[in-house]
């Protein structure tokens, strides 16, 4: 029953159902038992007592940098820092947590006007798996400015990270974070993009190693024209749990929003978890929205969630749409390569490569896509046998 | 030979409900139905709930939360939605302790 005129026509913001309100502190995120909706898939006993209240050390990774003209990149201390720049409110309590404990944030500063070809290499290197660390990344995109950066882990560590990335109008970025951890890397990271007017921001997550990695990834829009990309690519070996969060909320109308992953598993117990939600708020009139997740299944014994929601509180829309495939390989592709004379093994590769290609071509840096195929098939040849 | 380590004082388990222990790293949930020790992995393989905060009736034990039932003899579940088995390993009685090998019985 409603008792206003303003609650009749919903005119006060709409919580998403999956995606409540945040909170900065610590005590309103109550440690998750494993039962609720944003914590169901994942493992919690494997996270270190992230979740829980595992001491959160000072950020412990060594970082290498490479910057190219207009772009500056440093750490600075919290209290200097422009952190919460992206209106971002931790959702969980791993995150809040990691809010709370993180004595700097690393900035990552495009100029103005600046366009830069070159993409900004950041390499993260952990070593140490039994303390626990914290880490803040801000990347802002000053207006009108266009780049690349790109986000590498590499070593191991039990790691729990906010990502906040602002656009401000007319910015274009391409922001690329590569998780190519060692087996016994935990990663629990939450990212938040603020997209500004006409603003058009691509991400693209790469998940191949660690133990446990969990990346909600989520933005939302200042203004009109806004456009959003994320595109993701994942392969899970044995005993791999790769999940990834996903939320676009669409605050401004006349934007857009794309979600593509893509992953791909094989081995016991490989566990890929994909939950995507688009929250089409009432004033979002005239957007444009459309999730997608495919799934490949490669051996027995793995297992890929996926979970993909519309919320919609507007009909007045260009477009909103989701899929979801999970399989196993298809016969008849191979059967139709073989029968054009290609060796079994090495046309199960091509459906493969062809299969992830799609997300590889639209990266736009040359030299990630190079690797990212080569990762592809070094994974391949775990259960395919060496690439021909 | 399989080594078998302690598990549980054997008047701890009580009969016809779980009791929940670890050995060696392993989450077990141990079952007493009169002179018979089950043990079985404490984790549903459906959706990873402790099966000791489940009922035990007869030879199953259910989990909460879905209601799959598991044979504490073989560890295969018996409906849905649970699919695959959670293993399940032999016990010993010695001097009114409980021990346990960790081996899964294999089928």
């Amino acid at each position: 029953m409603t008792d206003t005129l303003s609650e009749a026509l919903e005119l006060d913001p709409v919580e998403s159902h999956l995606h409540p309100e945040g909170s900065f502190n610590v005590d309103d995120h109550p440690v998750p038992s494993g039962l609720e909706e944003i914590w169901r898939f994942t493992p919690l006993k494997r996270l270190r007592e992230l979740h829980k209240d595992a001491p959160l050390g000072a950020f412990s990774l060594k970082r290498e940098v490479e910057t190219p003209e207009g772009v500056t990149a440093l750490s600075v201390p919290v209290a200097d820092s422009a952190r919460g720049l992206s209106g971002y409110v931790p959702t969980d309590r791993v995150s809040a947590r990691s809010w709370e404990a993180a004595s700097e944030v690393f900035e990552i500063t495009i100029d103005r006007s600046v366009e830069q070809a070159q993409p900004t290499i950041v390499t993260l290197r952990g070593d140490d798996v039994a303390q626990a660390t914290a880490g803040h990344l801000l990347v802002v995109a000053k207006q009108f400015s266009k780049a690349t950066v790109v986000i590498n882990y590499e070593g191991t560590a039990t790691l729990a990270e906010n990502i906040e990335v602002v656009l401000e109008d007319g910015a274009q970025l391409t922001l690329l974070t590569l998780h190519d951890w060692q087996d016994d890397a935990v990663h629990v990271v939450t990212q938040h993009a603020r997209v500004g007017r006409d603003a058009s921001f691509k991400h693209v997550a790469v998940s191949l190693g660690g133990d446990v990695i969990r990346a909600s990834t989520s933005a939302d829009y200042v203004g009109t024209g806004g456009d959003v990309d994320l595109l993701g690519l994942y392969f899970a070996d044995a005993g791999q749990h790769i999940e990834h969060r996903l939320f676009v909320d669409h605050t401004a109308p006349k934007t857009k929003s794309n979600v593509e992953y893509k992953g791909a598993l094989q081995g016991q117990d490989a566990h890929t978890v994909w939950v995507g939600n688009v929250l089409i708020r009432k004033v979002a009139e005239g957007i444009e929205t459309y999730e997608q997740n495919d799934n490949l299944v490669l051996t027995e014994g793995a297992k890929a969630d996926s979970v993909p929601n519309l919320e919609i509180e507007t009909g007045e829309i260009a477009g909103a749409g989701h899929a979801s495939t999970t399989g196993r390989f298809d016969d008849e592709h191979l059967f139709y390569l073989q029968s054009r004379g290609i060796p079994e093994q090495e046309a199960r590769t091509l459906v493969v490569r062809g299969f992830f290609n799609d997300i590889i071509r639209r990266i736009g840096v040359p030299e990630v896509e190079a690797k990212l195929r080569e990762a592809v098939d070094e994974e391949l040849s775990l259960t395919l046998g060496d690439a021909p | 030979m399989t080594d078998y380590q302690f598990a549980a004082p054997l008047d701890l388990v009580v009969d016809g409900a779980a009791l929940p222990v670890e050995v060696g790293g392993v989450e077990i949930a141990l079952v007493r139905q009169g002179d018979d020790i089950y043990a079985i992995r404490d984790e549903c393989s459906h959706a990873s709930i402790p099966l000791s905060e489940g009922d035990v009736e007869g030879s199953e034990i259910e989990c909460w939360l879905h209601g799959s039932r598991f044979d504490l003899r073989t560890g295969k579940p018996i409906n849905l939605p649970a699919t695959e088995p959670v293993p399940v390993y032999p016990t010993r009685i010695e001097n009114g302790t409980v021990l346990v090998s960790l081996e899964p019985v294999q089928e």
